[in-house]
Formats: structure tokens, C-alpha cells, sequence
């Protein structure tokens, strides 16, 4: 018997190394091991020898069967090692690009407007929209612009024909006309006949002038408008907003100053300089960047608030305009060629 | 509006520097858009002086030294100078060491090739005052030696160019910006003297029997005076340089003292030989259709009956407040002259002047609303100057028609509305002091019961924007200074509402989209109409074109966002730049049944990747976009993948035919398209490859913020039985319908004994070992129960009547 145990040891120690896969392993195993092992078959004699020799016949067999397992669990570690390394591969090599296109990026108008979006939504304001399809009430009558107002004209806003109807777009009267919005204080007026006050809205949007195509004119662009209304609203907080807008923007050395001007929507109106000479090709100390006023009686008037009792303000921008300003871009084109070289620079 | 400072000192003293007065203009409301300089600046130490002797530079050919006397101002100086075209006893401008010439150029002593220079001759333009430097500046009229050169040239003049908002027609005038200018610095504004109060000799029917107006509502007010034995002539240099100053171009007295005087008050004069005037009748009257007048720009005009115009008993001879005709205007031989002066209504000038394409100082200023107050005084003032500069005599009494309503418009206001719209405190007195510069007279001031002051504020008749309290509020604040708003922290309460739903959903889509690695794209929504007629329908393109397009190829609304995609990506592939996959969000319209919708949209294209890789990935196809769009209607709540498939159809030409498909309908608030684009049309554009794409439309109003809220299904924690099942089917058969159909009969076959959790397709199989026209879709069945391990035995029981109940229905086949 011991020389058996030894015989097969041995037979063992020399077969299990060389072990190439694991079918072979589990064959092998068996033909220990398993039920019909040769192991196994001398285990099984134990039964017919004399019982005082049991002790140390048993005690042979334990030796060895403690031999013969780490045999077979070093045969199986090597194997699943083996088998782990061959699921790899060779080695990558890290410096290759990935061949995977992307990433994608978001349009710098879009970044630009949501960013300003963020910096209202921080003061409450929520972002409001509507409809580039107006009516003349939406975009001019409810906005204290007069009937024969050169902005009206046919020369600067497009128009469309009297026959056409939109489906979705509600008019105030039969027999006004359907055009495209001049600006995005359309919104304004039909966030207020929605709604009552106080009311907070930024409305960022694409808007349309019938104008040349140039370096800084483009037909469509986008434009963001601000409007506040509540009770005892001041010129002071108006500033006190561009101010904060700015300089959220754009750093704390930001300032605004405000110049008198006039639009027919807000009293009294200002147009809004801003000095960031921080900027690079910021080559003037003032930059006119949008125009804002509080909001005028009469537009109250319009959507039916009392304007004895309410008040508020507005502020609008060129979106195109800031976004030249903020990453350094001199043709207002580039916006809409949509070159990936342009596009990508945005990441 | 060109504004010129000498002239504007008539009024008020401005001795403050051109930045200042600058920055005033700016913060009363006038935007500055340039400052231009004109005439001789300020220039020390140039004198006039006379060459004595002039010899060739000893070491250069063109070079000349002279002696030149200035005279008390320095004696006799010896100067090198490379002019050529003055001689000896010639007086010219000379610099002597110590000036400084326009340029920052300062003249020193200096050797020039050896010879010691003591200053120099100038040339115009070197002292600034001209363009040209053919030479020197020759003196003709031989000023005395030593008479600094600012005393004989052309005083220098500082010119403002404003832009006047048009709410503010009375700036449109020196006196106007100058009561501006002296409210700001608090200065005293005087008006000019005049000196005509009114004729009173006789009337004189030989030179105007009277004037007729027929049109009262255009024409509220006409004013003639007659003016006998007046000589025209150039005017005086003052007023020359005045009228230069500001752009225009000095004619003659009569006709520069009408503009000068509509440039100092804003209102427009006219001025006739009354020779000229047939039948010596004024008719202001409406023009006969197709009347012609031949304008002062030598252009003729064809009028229309809406035109107004001054006539005579023959014939037509202004275009009321646009511009004067050729046959009645002011010349060299002219002795008598009649001065209109009048109102006109400004609607009727701009339709005027629209309507001729034709427009002037004059009709500018009438569309933006002319003092009709003034008008008689700025018709005496130009008497006085056509006097002074023409001499001649004014007679007759004046031929006035339709008169002055007498003006009074008050607006009560008190301070403390002031203090509470501006959110900041400005003294009682200090706005008191804006008001009367303003000639904003206070006629009233009260204390109410309450102990608050109160004022009642008269507004002057050039006026007409001041209306309402606010209305002075800004002046009060013009006036203390934009500058001077105190800073405050914003006041922010907390955000009740959200953003629109439509924000959301664009704001949603755009980020799904970029992590996908799409670049967004922005185009322009219009779009050339053989482009929306192509890709749309004739019908839309009819529907969507605007009725005053710019230009032709921005004619038409867009009805699909496709086409400005497909434009960049072109736009890539022309200039060499790799790019695959782009989208963007926008509005579109679409025409359905003969209206169009606005719709909120989203849309992206895939094309081949043309960028050289080391490793290929697998190209995008169908099924990606089918993806991408199912993905981009659920950021609208809709579930794409259960709503029934079918092709494009409609207005939407654009999709290539069995490899495309749509989803939902516009009537019914959605719809989305995906699939390949028509590969002819997008080879028409001018595009490489095949292009897949998507898009996704949705009525806004059918965007809603409400969401439902999700609920947990239970699932089984025990293990689930798979069985396979292929089924050959007919070749057109669409899958989903076979999968459907299986799942039906799956679970009846299992009834409530366990569940049939999903009948999934994994494989579609056409060709070799199948009929023709025949397809195999192999389906994998996964059966699970709630509460234990199914036993293998139930499970082929069902699996076995399923097959059974398929070969009974007998429309497909099992694969064996």
C-alpha cells in the first residue's frame, strides 16, 4: 500500500504541472479523485485491511491525500491564472486616442444663455418663453409702440401674409397681422395676461429684424429680456440688478452705468454700458450692452394691472452680442455656420 | 444730428472741457456717436511772418534757407524749408520753437543738414486746418507781422454728433440741445434776440395776394412773410462756418439763414422767390394723381392724391416739409422772397416721404413732431438774418392760416412719488432746479393735509413727450445724474414657480444629445422656398413664405430642421472638416390642412465618420436613430417605442423610403421622423454619404411640467425558465407584429398558473435554407413565477401547446 500511494504521488507531482487546460484538469482529477479514481480504489482497500492496521494504513492515506491536494489546487490556480491572462490580451497602450467620436458640445449661445439663465435663477427669476410667431398686439400694441412707428414698418420686421393662419398662435384681434417678433418682450406681455404679479421672468429667445447680414447683423438672433413686477419697485433695484448680473458675469470688477434713453415700453429707459476692462480685445472702456427701464404705465394698462399699484422693471440683451464680448468672437456668422472647428472650441 | 460747440455758446456758457461736455451730452440722454474738430486748433507760438531772403541749402538740392521777419513776435529768424511755392516777400505762417502743431509735433531750434533752423513755414495742414500740403500757406491778405495765427485763421470749432432718441424732436436743434447742456452744468440758456416783432405796413397783393389752405388737417398752421429788395448773396463767413461746421454746404444767404434757423430751432422754413409764385396766390393743397414736380434734388416726382403740397395757381412748387422744387426756389436774381413757415401734420409727411423714397432734414424733423409754438417765432428770427445778411425790407401784414391752440398741459406730481419710483432721496430743491433750467415751470406748489409737498408742473409746448408724473421722474433723474444711483444688494425671494415646460424639455433634449456626442448647431429659420417646396410641399412652402421676405433665399419659415443641419454639415464637408453628428433645437412650422403650427423641436443627423481612425467602431444605421428619437420623445413624456410605426408621409419629403419611419401626428400635439435621409436629395445638396437622422416635433402647448409619478412593480426573486421558438414568417411581415402575436398566444398557453415576462427577439434570418420571400425570427419566451422555481415539466407542457396553437392558426410556420 505505501508503495502504492507513493507510486501515484509521484505519477501526480509529475502529471498535474503539466496541465494545459482545464477539460484536461478535471479528466485528470477524476482519474485521482473522482469515483473511479485511482486515489479513490485505494481508499476503498481501507475496508479490507486487517483491522489494527488500520490506524496507520489510514494514517498513509491521509498523508498522501494531504500531498496530492495542494497538487490539484496549484494545477487549478494555474490554470485560472492562465485562463484570466489569456482574456486580456496584450497590453494597451495608453497613448493611442480613443477611437470613439465625440464628445459633444453645446453651442456657445447655448452656454451663454443658460449661464445667464443660472445667474437670474439664483435672484428669481424663471425662465419664461413663447411663441416666434406674434401678433402685432403681442409684439407692439401691448408694448405702448404706436401704429405708425417706423418699427413696425414693413422695412424692418417681416411680415406674414394677411391669408395665412397659425393653428397655435392666438391673435388679440381678427384683423392684426401675423409676423415674426421683433424682440422677446412679446413674452412678457403674455406672461402677464397669464399670470398676476409678482411676476419674474427671463425670457431668452430667437427674435428677427429685416436687416442686412454682416458681421454684427444677423436676420434671426437671440435675444434675453428681464421683467419684474411687484409692488414699490425702484430705479435703484433695476441697477442693482444689472449690476449684480455684471458682475456675476464677468468678475466683481464689472461696472455698469446706465445712459437716459427711450423705448416706448419702459419710463423712464436707459441703455446699459458696462466696463470690463479685465476682458481681452475689450478695447473701450464703455460697451454698450442692452437697454432696460422701468416698466411704463401704460404697458400696465395694457394687460389689465393696476399701475397705480404695481410697478416693475425690464432689461433685455443681445445674446449673439454678449457671447462675442465673453469668448473674443468678432463675425456674428461663425454662430450659425455651425464649423466643428468653431463648435468644438466650446467643449 | 451734428451739433457745433461755438454755436451752442450762443446760448450757454460752456467753458468746461470737450470731455465734459461730452459726457454731459451722453447723460442727458443725447448718445454721442463722434466728436469731429474742425477749423484752426488753438496754436501757440505761430505768428505771421514775411520771407526777406530765400537761398539754396548749401547741402541739399531742395532745400532753401530763408529769413523770415516775424516782426514784434521775434525779430528776424533764419529757417530751413523744403517748399517750393512762395517767394521772397511772400507772408506765411510760421512756428517758432516752442509750438506745438496738430500731431504733437513740437518745433525746436534744430540743424537741418548743417544749417541752424530757427522754426518753420507752415503749410494748412500742417497747422490743421486744411487736407491738402501743396505748400505753404500763402497769406494773401498780409495780416500784420507778428499776429498770432489763430487771430486770421477760421476759428476752430468743435463739432458733437448726437443721436436723438424720438421721443426728443426738440433736440433735434442747437437751442434745444443747448437748454439740455445748460441744465446740466447750471448755467444760465439765452435765447437769441429778435428783433421783428410783426409788420405793419400795408399789404402788398402785387408780390402775395394770400394764401389758401385746403388740407387744415395735415396743415394746422401756414405762415408767409414777404421780404422786397433783398439782396442774395454769399453769406457772412460766421454763418458759413457754422453751416460747414455741422455738414452743409453754404448756397446763399436766404437759403443758408432757412437752414441755419431750422438748425437753431428746430423748424423747418421755406423760402420762395415770390416772382416765381403764379398768380401770387400760396394754395396749400392735396396733389393731383400724377402730378410732377421736379425737387430741388433734380430728381421729378410723380405725386399722388395723398400728397401734400404747397402750390401756386398753376402748379405744384414744395412737397410740404419734405423738400422745395426746382422752379420756385431762391436765386441770384431773386429781389422779393416770401418765408413760409409752417405746421405740418407728421403722419402725412411720412407717408410723403416714404412714398417718394425721399427724405430731409426738413421731413426728419416733422416726423418727429415740430413745435407748432415756435413756428411763428422761428420765422422771425429768420427775417431778422435774411435782413441783416440780405438787407431789404419786410412789409405786408403776415398771410397766416389755421392758427396756435393756445398750449397749457400741467402734471401735478409731489417729490415723495419722485423719491419712491427712484428708490433714493433727492432733495425737494434739487429737482425744483432741474425743472425750471428745464422751463418746466412750477405753477403751483402745495402742502397737502398730510404735510407732503405737491406740485402742479407746466410742461412747454416743444414738450409733447412729458405726459404723466413718470414722465418727469425721468427728467428729475436725467438731470441728477445716472451716475449717481446708489449701489443695493438685489432683493430676491425664493423661487415659487419653475421654468417653462418647454425650457425644460429643450434644456433636457440638448443635454441628452451632447452626451450622445452631437455638437449642437444654431440656423437661421429662414430658409430659400425651392428648398422648403422640395422638402416639404409646394403647399407648405405656399403657407410658410413670408410677404416681405429681405432677401430670396431667406423667404420661407422652416418646417423641419433638417435642412439647416445638413447646410452645416456641408459647410464641414467643403472646407475639409471632419464632422459626424450635429443637432439642434429650435421652432419649426408646419402646414397641416391649411394652417401652419409653430412647434418646439429637436433634430439631429448622423453622417458617415470621416475621420481616419486606427480602430473602426460599428457605423450608426437605422436602428440608432430610431434610438436616439425614442429617447428624445421621452424627454416630452411620450413613449415612442409603443406607438405605432409607420412611413413618412405628407409634407415630409426628405425621408428615404423603407429605410425611414414615423411616429405620433401633429393633430394630435406630436411627431417624430427617423431613419435615412432620401439619399438623392441629400446628394443634391451637395453631401458625401449617407446621412441618418431624426426629429422630434411638439405643439408647446402640449408640453407640460406634470410628470406621473412612477410606481414599483414587484419582481420575482426566483429564477426564470427560457425557452426559444423561431417562426418563419412572410418576408414583409413586420416583426413587432409576429412578436405580438406570439405573446398572445404565449400567454393564454400560461394562463394564471405563471407568467410570461417577455417574448424578446434575437435573431432575423433571410436566405440560404429558407423559401424564397420567407424570413426566420427566432423569439427567446422567459417564463417565471411569483413564488417558486418553475419545474421544467410545466414549462414544456406550455411551450408545447404554444407550438401547438401556432401551427393551428397556420400564419406562421415553426422552424424546426
Amino acid at each position: 500500500m505505501e508503495s502504492q500511494l507513493s507510486a501515484l504521488l509521484a505519477k501526480a507531482q509529475a502529471e498535474f504541472p503539466t496541465l494545459a487546460t482545464r477539460p484536461d484538469f478535471e479528466a485528470a482529477k477524476a482519474r485521482y479523485v473522482g469515483p473511479n479514481g485511482e486515489f479513490t480504489a485505494l481508499m476503498k482497500q481501507m475496508g479490507s485491511v486487517p483491522k489494527e492496521q488500520r490506524p496507520a494504513i489510514g494514517k498513509l492515506i491521509n498523508e498522501a491525500k494531504g500531498k496530492l491536494q495542494p497538487l490539484l489546487d496549484a494545477a487549478l490556480a494555474r490554470l485560472e491564472q492562465a485562463e484570466l491572462a489569456a482574456q486580456l490580451g496584450p497590453a494597451v497602450d495608453p497613448t493611442l486616442p480613443s477611437p470613439d467620436i465625440g464628445p459633444g458640445t453645446f453651442h456657445p449661445l447655448t452656454l451663454v444663455r443658460e449661464e445667464m439663465c443660472s445667474i437670474l435663477r439664483k435672484v428669481g427669476f424663471v425662465v419664461a418663453d413663447g411663441p416666434e410667431v406674434e401678433t402685432e398686439y403681442y409684439c407692439f400694441d401691448a408694448l405702448n409702440t404706436p401704429a405708425d412707428h417706423p418699427a413696425r414698418d414693413a422695412q424692418d420686421t417681416f411680415y406674414l401674409p394677411d391669408t395665412v393662419r397659425f393653428g397655435n398662435v392666438s391673435k388679440k384681434t381678427a384683423e392684426e397681422k401675423y409676423l415674426l417678433r421683433t424682440h422677446t418682450s412679446s413674452v412678457q406681455i403674455r406672461t402677464m395676461l397669464k399670470g398676476q404679479p409678482p411676476i419674474r421672468i427671463v425670457s431668452p429667445g430667437r427674435v428677427y429684424r429685416r436687416d442686412t447680414s454682416d458681421a454684427t447683423h444677423s436676420a434671426n438672433f437671440h435675444q434675453l429680456e428681464c421683467l419684474y413686477v411687484d409692488k414699490n419697485v425702484t430705479v435703484r433695484d433695476l441697477k442693482a440688478l444689472l449690476d449684480y448680473i455684471f458682475a456675476s458675469l464677468l468678475g466683481k470688477d464689472t461696472k455698469t452705468r446706465f445712459r437716459p434713453h427711450y423705448f416706448g415700453y419702459t419710463e423712464p429707459s436707459f441703455e446699459v454700458d458696462l466696463s470690463a476692462k479685465h476682458l481681452p480685445k475689450v478695447n473701450k472702456e464703455w460697451i454698450e450692452i442692452g437697454g432696460c427701464g422701468m416698466v411704463d404705465p401704460t404697458v400696465f394698462d395694457a394687460v389689465g394691472y393696476d399701475s397705480t399699484v404695481w410697478s416693475g422693471y425690464a432689461f433685455g440683451m443681445g445674446i449673439e452680442r454678449l457671447a462675442m464680448l465673453l469668448y473674443g468672437i468678432d463675425d456674428i456668422r461663425y454662430f450659425y455656420q455651425n464649423d466643428a472647428r468653431f463648435l468644438k472650441q466650446f467643449a | 444730428m451734428k451739433v457745433s460747440l461755438n454755436w451752442l455758446k450762443d446760448y450757454v456758457q460752456l467753458d468746461a472741457p470737450i470731455e465734459e461736455i461730452s459726457r454731459a451730452v451722453t447723460f442727458v440722454g443725447l448718445e454721442v456717436e463722434g466728436i469731429i474738430r474742425t477749423g484752426a486748433p488753438k496754436l501757440e507760438n505761430v505768428f505771421v511772418g514775411e520771407v526777406l531772403t530765400r537761398d539754396k541749402h548749401p547741402n541739399a538740392d531742395k532745400l532753401s534757407v530763408c529769413t523770415v521777419d516775424v516782426g514784434p513776435a521775434g525779430g528776424v529768424k533764419t529757417i530751413v524749408c523744403g517748399a517750393q511755392n512762395y517767394k521772397v516777400g511772400d507772408r506765411v505762417p510760421v512756428a517758432l520753437p516752442g509750438a506745438a502743431l496738430p500731431g504733437d509735433f513740437v518745433i525746436k531750434q534744430a540743424k537741418v543738414r548743417g544749417q541752424l533752423s530757427d522754426g518753420m513755414m507752415c503749410s494748412a495742414k500742417e497747422l490743421g486746418v486744411a487736407e491738402d500740403a501743396a505748400g505753404l500757406l500763402i497769406l494773401t491778405d498780409r495780416p500784420a507781422l507778428g499776429t498770432p495765427i489763430n487771430e486770421i485763421l477760421p476759428p476752430g470749432d468743435t463739432v458733437i454728433d448726437i443721436e436723438v432718441t424720438p421721443n426728443r424732436p426738440d433736440c433735434l436743434s442747437h437751442l434745444g440741445v443747448a437748454r439740455e447742456l445748460a441744465a446740466w452744468f447750471k448755467k444760465d440758456f439765452v435765447y437769441p434776440e429778435i428783433k421783428f416783432q410783426g409788420a405793419v405796413s400795408a399789404a402788398r397783393p402785387e408780390l402775395l395776394q394770400g394764401v389758401r389752405v385746403e388740407a387744415p388737417e395735415d396743415c394746422p398752421l401756414y405762415s408767409a412773410h414777404i421780404v422786397t429788395g433783398v439782396k442774395v448773396c454769399p453769406s457772412p463767413a460766421w454763418l458759413q462756418d457754422r453751416l460747414r461746421a455741422i455738414g452743409l454746404r453754404p448756397i446763399n444767404n436766404i437759403v443758408d439763414v432757412t437752414n441755419y434757423v431750422m438748425f437753431e430751432y428746430g423748424q423747418p422754413l421755406h423760402a420762395f422767390d415770390a416772382k416765381k409764385i403764379a398768380g401770387n396766390r400760396i394754395v396749400v393743397r392735396r396733389a393731383n394723381d400724377g402730378e410732377k414736380i421736379v425737387t430741388l434734388d433734380g430728381k421729378e416726382r410723380t405725386l399722388s392724391s395723398r400728397t401734400l403740397v404747397i402750390a401756386d395757381t398753376q402748379k405744384p412748387l414744395v412737397v410740404a416739409g419734405v423738400m422745395g422744387g426746382e422752379n420756385s426756389g431762391v436765386d441770384d436774381t431773386t429781389t422779393d422772397i416770401v418765408l413760409e413757415a409752417a405746421h405740418f401734420r407728421r403722419q402725412s409727411v411720412r407717408w410723403t416721404s416714404k412714398h417718394l423714397g425721399l427724405s430731409s432734414d426738413s421731413s426728419y424733423r416733422y416726423e418727429r413732431g415740430v413745435d407748432p409754438h415756435s413756428t411763428i417765432e422761428a420765422a422771425r428770427r429768420a427775417l431778422d438774418l435774411i435782413v441783416a445778411t440780405g438787407g431789404g425790407q419786410i412789409v405786408g401784414p403776415i398771410h397766416q392760416e389755421g392758427g396756435d391752440k393756445p398750449w397749457l398741459r400741467e402734471i401735478v406730481l409731489t417729490p415723495d412719488y419722485v423719491r419712491a419710483k427712484l428708490g433714493f432721496d433727492i432733495a425737494d430743491a434739487e429737482m425744483k432746479t432741474t425743472f425750471e433750467a428745464l422751463e418746466l415751470s412750477i405753477t403751483r406748489d402745495e402742502k397737502l393735509a398730510d404735510g407732503s409737498v405737491q406740485w402742479t408742473v407746466a410742461v412747454p409746448s416743444w414738450r409733447d413727450d412729458l405726459d404723466r408724473p413718470i414722465d418727469l421722474v425721468e427728467e428729475v433723474l436725467r438731470h441728477y445724474g445716472t451716475e449717481r444711483i446708489p449701489a443695493a444688494v438685489v432683493q430676491a425671494p425664493g423661487l415659487t414657480a419653475n421654468d417653462d415646460p418647454i425650457v425644460q424639455f429643450n434644456r433636457r433634449v440638448a443635454t441628452k444629445l451632447v452626451g450622445h456626442d452631437f455638437h449642437e448647431c444654431i440656423t437661421y429659420t429662414l430658409r430659400p422656398e425651392k428648398e422648403v417646396a422640395t422638402w416639404a410641399s409646394q403647399t407648405a412652402a405656399a403657407e410658410l413664405r413670408l410677404s416681405n421676405p429681405f432677401i430670396e433665399d431667406q423667404s420661407h419659415l422652416r418646417p423641419t430642421l433638417m435642412l439647416g443641419l445638413l447646410e452645416s454639415l456641408r459647410l464641414n464637408q467643403s472646407r475639409g472638416v471632419a464632422v459626424s453628428r450635429l443637432f439642434e433645437v429650435g421652432r419649426i412650422f408646419v402646414e397641416r390642412n391649411g394652417q401652419n403650427l409653430e412647434c418646439a423641436a429637436v433634430a439631429f443627423i448622423i453622417a458617415e465618420d470621416q475621420e481616419r481612425r486606427w480602430k473602426q467602431r460599428e457605423s450608426a444605421d437605422f436602428y440608432t436613430a430610431k434610438k436616439l428619437t425614442a429617447e428624445l420623445a421621452a424627454a416630452a413624456g411620450i413613449d415612442f417605442t409603443r406607438q405605432p410605426l409607420g412611413p413618412v408621409m405628407g409634407n415630409e419629403m426628405g425621408w428615404q423610403a423603407d429605410h425611414s419611419c414615423s411616429a405620433g401626428d401633429l393633430q394630435h400635439g406630436w411627431m417624430a421622423h427617423c431613419g435615412l435621409l432620401n439619399l438623392a436629395m441629400v446628394k443634391s445638396m451637395g453631401i458625401e454619404g449617407k446621412i441618418y437622422g431624426g426629429l422630434f416635433a411638439i405643439l408647446p402647448e402640449k408640453v407640460t411640467a406634470e410628470s406621473t409619478r412612477l410606481r414599483y412593480t414587484p419582481f420575482s426573486l426566483f429564477p426564470a425558465a427560457l425557452r426559444d421558438l423561431a417562426l418563419v414568417v412572410e418576408a414583409h411581415t413586420p416583426a413587432d407584429e409576429v412578436r405580438k402575436q406570439l405573446a398572445k398566444i404565449a400567454r393564454a398557453a400560461v394562463g394564471n398558473v405563471f407568467a410570461l415576462e417577455n417574448v424578446q427577439i434575437f435573431d432575423v434570418y433571410q436566405g440560404k435554407g429558407l423559401p424564397e420571400g420567407k424570413k426566420s425570427l427566432a423569439f427567446s419566451l422567459v417564463f417565471r413565477a411569483a413564488d417558486r422555481t418553475l419545474k421544467d415539466d410545466e414549462v414544456n407542457a406550455v411551450f408545447l401547446k404554444i407550438q401547438d396553437e401556432i401551427a393551428k392558426a397556420g400564419t406562421y410556420q415553426i422552424r424546426k
